[in-house]
C-alpha cells in the first residue's frame, strides 16, 4: 500500500510504505528526485529509514543537550532558514565564545555526498556528528556525557524504543537516527528545478546566466547536485590565522595541498559568506575572485583555473540572476525539517 | 584464572596432539568452544602498567599508562580450510582484564594455526556508526579523519622531550601506502595442534611483547619519535614493528 504521489508535490520526498500495522517502526522509502543520479552508496541500506528514526533524529538535531552547556544544538549552526548553514557567519560560534575554523556548510542532499567536511576527512554520514559534538570550539561535549543526559529523559527512552525496538540508548543508535534526519533533507524544488521540469521558465537574464554557467562553471559544479564532490584548489591565499591546507591534512599528500571540496551551489544565495573560511561575503565577490583574484602561482591550482575565468560585468550579473534560481524555499520552510515550536509552554 | 592454564605442562599437550589424525570436517554437529587469551608482556614478563619502568633496546626508559589494540577477523586453520569467528572484532585493553579473553563456538576439528588481523578491517572503517568493541565511546575512533586507532600505547619517558615527557602512539590508517592493517598467521609449535571437541572448550594463549614496538624491522627511538597520532609513514613503521609482538604461548585442548 505504497501511496504514490504523481508528479512533483511539495512534500512528496517521503513516501510512506505503511506496511507494518501495529507496533514497530513505520518504514519510509527515500525518494530520489526524477532525473537525479542514484547515490553512489545507499546511506539507508544499513540504517533503514523510518518515520520514528527520522523524528528521533530531528529531536536530537535540535537538542542543546548534545552540547556541553546546552547552548549548542546541531541546529544552532545549521539553520533551516539558511539552508542548514550558519546564516551570515563566516565562522560559527562554539562553546565558551569560540569560533570554528571553517565555514559551516549547508546540510542538504547529503545522501549523495561521499565524504563530509571541507577536506573530506569524515567518510560516512553516521560518524559526522562525532566531530562537532566533541570539538572544544563547537559543542565541547563527550559522547558518554551526551548519552547519560539522554538516558535520563523518559521521552528519549520512548523515542529510541519506537525507532529501534528497545529503549536502549547507545551511540550507534543516536548517530543512526541523526543520519536518518540529516540524510533525509533533500533540496530539489528551486526555480531551477521547476524550469527543468517544465513548470517554470527562466527570465532572459537567468537564462543567459545558466548558459554561461554551463559553459564555465558546471564541470566542477555539476548538475543536478551542483558539485562533483571533488577536491580542488581554487586559488585562494592561505589565511595566516588558519594555515589551513585542506585535504592535504587528511591524505598526507602534497598534491592535495590547498584543496577543498567543491561545494554544492544549491541554495547558494542563502549560504553566504563563501569559501571554506567564509572570506567572501557576496556572490559578486566570489565571481570577482574567479575572474581576477585567483592566485595562479600555486602549484596545486586546479588546471581549469590557471587562466582565471573571463567574465564580463553583464555575464557576472546574469550569473548572479541564475544562482538565485537555486534557492529552494520549499526545503527552507518545510515543516517536516523544522523544530517543533511550542508556544506558551511552561 | 589464565595462570591456571599456563601451569599445564607442555608434554600433556603433546599427548593430545598425537591422539591420531582426524580428517577435516566441515559439517558441524555440536560445536565446541574456543577461548582466545592475550597476555601482554614486556620481554616475557607480564606488563605492569604505570609503576614499572622498562628499558627499550636503545637504553631508553619508559612506563606504560595505556595499552590497547584491536584484534579482528579471527580464524583457525585446518588441513584444507579455515573456521572463522563471526562478527570478529575485539578490543584488547590491558586496563580491562575481561577484555583480554574472548570465546566463540567453533566447529569440532583439528587445527594447526591461528589467524587474525591486528586492527579493524578497512570495510568497518567506512561503514558508519558501530557498536560494541567498535563503539566510538571506546576512544579508538578518529573523528576528524575517520577511521579506527588500531593500536594505542601511551606512557612517559625521560627521553621524550614533548610536554610532560609523554609517549603517545595512536596507530591507524586503513588504506593506501601507509595502511597499518596486518594479517597474521601463527602456526602452532611443531607437534601441537588445537583440538576442538563437541561441548568442550579449548584455548589458545597468545603472548604479546610490548618490547617489540621499538625495533625490527625499524629502529624507533623514543628520543626521535615520542609521538605518533596520525596515519602516515611513522605509523606504518611502528605497525611493522608491533606486528612481530605476537606469539603462541600455549594451546590447551580439553
Amino acid at each position: 500500500m505504497i501511496s504514490l504521489c504523481a508528479g512533483i508535490a511539495l512534500f512528496s520526498l517521503f513516501i510512506s510504505a505503511g506496511n507494518k500495522p501495529g507496533p514497530g517502526p513505520t518504514y519510509l522509502q527515500f525518494k530520489i528526485p526524477a532525473g537525479w543520479p542514484k547515490p553512489a552508496t545507499d546511506i539507508f541500506a544499513k540504517n533503514r529509514l523510518s518515520e520514528e528514526g527520522f523524528q528521533l533524529g530531528k529531536k536530537l538535531f535540535y537538542d542543546g543537550r548534545l552540547s556541553k552547556d546546552g547552548n549548542f544544538p546541531c541546529a544552532g549552526c545549521h539553520q533551516q532558514f539558511g539552508a542548514f548553514a550558519s546564516y551570515d557567519h563566516d565562522f560559527s560560534h562554539g562553546y565558551n565564545n569560540t569560533f570554528t575554523t571553517r565555514n559551516a556548510p549547508g546540510l542538504f542532499n547529503l545522501a549523495w555526498m561521499p565524504a563530509m567536511h571541507w577536506d573530506g576527512g569524515v567518510n560516512h554520514i553516521e560518524v559526522q556528528p562525532l566531530s562537532p559534538i566533541t570539538a572544544p570550539n563547537e559543542m565541547a561535549e563527550n559522547l558518554d556525557s551526551v548519552l547519560r543526559k539522554l538516558r535520563k529523559d523518559t521521552t528519549y527512552l520512548r523515542l529510541f524504543k519506537a525507532a529501534f525496538g528497545t529503549p536502549e540508548i547507545n551511540s550507534q543508535r543516536m548517530l543512526k537516527a541523526l543520519a536518518q534526519f540529516t540524510g533525509s533533507i533533500v533540496s530539489s524544488n528551486s526555480k531551477y528545478d521547476k524550469v527543468q521540469r517544465g513548470e517554470a521558465s527562466f527570465t532572459p537574464g537567468e537564462l543567459n546566466g545558466y548558459n554561461f554557467f554551463k559553459a564555465n562553471c558546471a564541470s566542477c559544479h555539476k548538475e543536478p547536485l551542483f558539485t562533483d564532490y571533488s577536491f580542488r584548489n581554487n586559488g585562494l591565499a592561505v589565511s595566516p590565522f588558519l594555515n589551513d591546507y585542506g585535504r592535504m591534512k587528511i591524505t598526507g599528500n602534497k598534491a592535495d595541498s590547498l584543496k577543498f571540496k567543491v561545494p554544492s551551489l544549491r541554495n547558494v544565495a542563502l549560504t553566504f559568506p563563501y569559501m571554506h573560511d567564509g572570506r567572501l561575503y557576496s556572490l559578486g565577490a566570489v565571481i570577482d575572485h574567479y575572474r581576477s583574484g585567483i592566485i595562479t602561482t600555486q602549484p596545486t591550482l586546479d588546471p581549469l583555473l590557471v587562466n582565471r575565468v573571463t567574465i564580463s560585468n553583464k555575464e557576472k550579473n546574469d550569473l548572479i540572476y541564475f544562482l538565485n534560481t537555486l534557492t529552494d524555499t520549499t526545503m527552507t520552510h518545510d515543516p517536516r525539517f523544522s523544530e517543533k515550536v511550542t508556544y506558551f509552554s511552561h | 584464572m589464565k595462570n591456571r592454564f599456563l601451569s599445564i605442562p607442555l608434554f600433556l599437550l603433546t599427548v593430545f596432539s598425537l591422539s591420531g589424525f582426524q580428517k577435516a570436517r566441515t559439517s558441524i554437529g555440536q560445536p565446541g568452544l574456543l577461548k582466545i587469551t592475550f597476555v601482554n608482556t614486556v620481554k616475557g614478563k607480564p606488563l605492569q602498567m604505570d609503576s614499572t619502568v622498562y628499558t627499550n633496546p636503545f637504553s631508553e626508559t619508559y612506563s606504560v599508562r595505556k595499552f590497547k589494540y584491536y584484534i579482528s577477523n579471527v580464524a583457525v586453520a585446518f588441513s584444507d580450510g579455515i573456521y572463522k569467528e563471526i562478527d570478529s572484532y575485539h578490543l584488547i585493553d590491558e586496563s580491562k582484564p575481561a577484555s583480554l579473553s574472548f570465546i566463540f563456538s567453533a566447529a569440532p576439528n583439528r587445527y594447526h594455526s591461528f589467524m587474525f588481523m591486528i586492527g579493524v578491517d578497512s570495510l568497518k572503517n567506512v561503514s558508519g556508526a558501530q557498536t560494541g568493541p567498535l563503539d566510538p565511546l571506546n576512544d579508538m575512533f578518529w573523528t576528524w579523519n575517520s577511521g579506527y586507532v588500531m593500536a594505542k600505547l601511551e606512557g612517559n619517558s625521560p627521553q621524550s622531550k614533548v610536554v610532560n615527557n609523554k609517549v603517545e602512539f595512536h596507530i591507524g590508517g586503513f588504506s593506501g601506502e601507509y595502511n597499518v592493517l596486518k594479517k597474521l598467521l601463527l602456526n602452532f609449535p611443531a607437534g601441537i595442534s588445537l583440538d576442538i571437541r563437541e561441548g568442550k572448550t579449548s584455548e589458545i594463549i597468545i603472548e604479546s611483547d610490548l618490547d617489540k614496538w621499538w625495533q625490527h624491522p625499524n629502529d624507533l627511538k623514543i628520543s626521535d619519535h615520542p609521538v605518533c597520532t596520525t596515519p602516515g609513514e611513522l605509523a606504518k613503521k611502528i605497525a611493522d614493528n608491533y606486528s612481530n609482538m605476537f606469539s603462541i604461548k600455549q594451546v590447551i585442548n580439553n
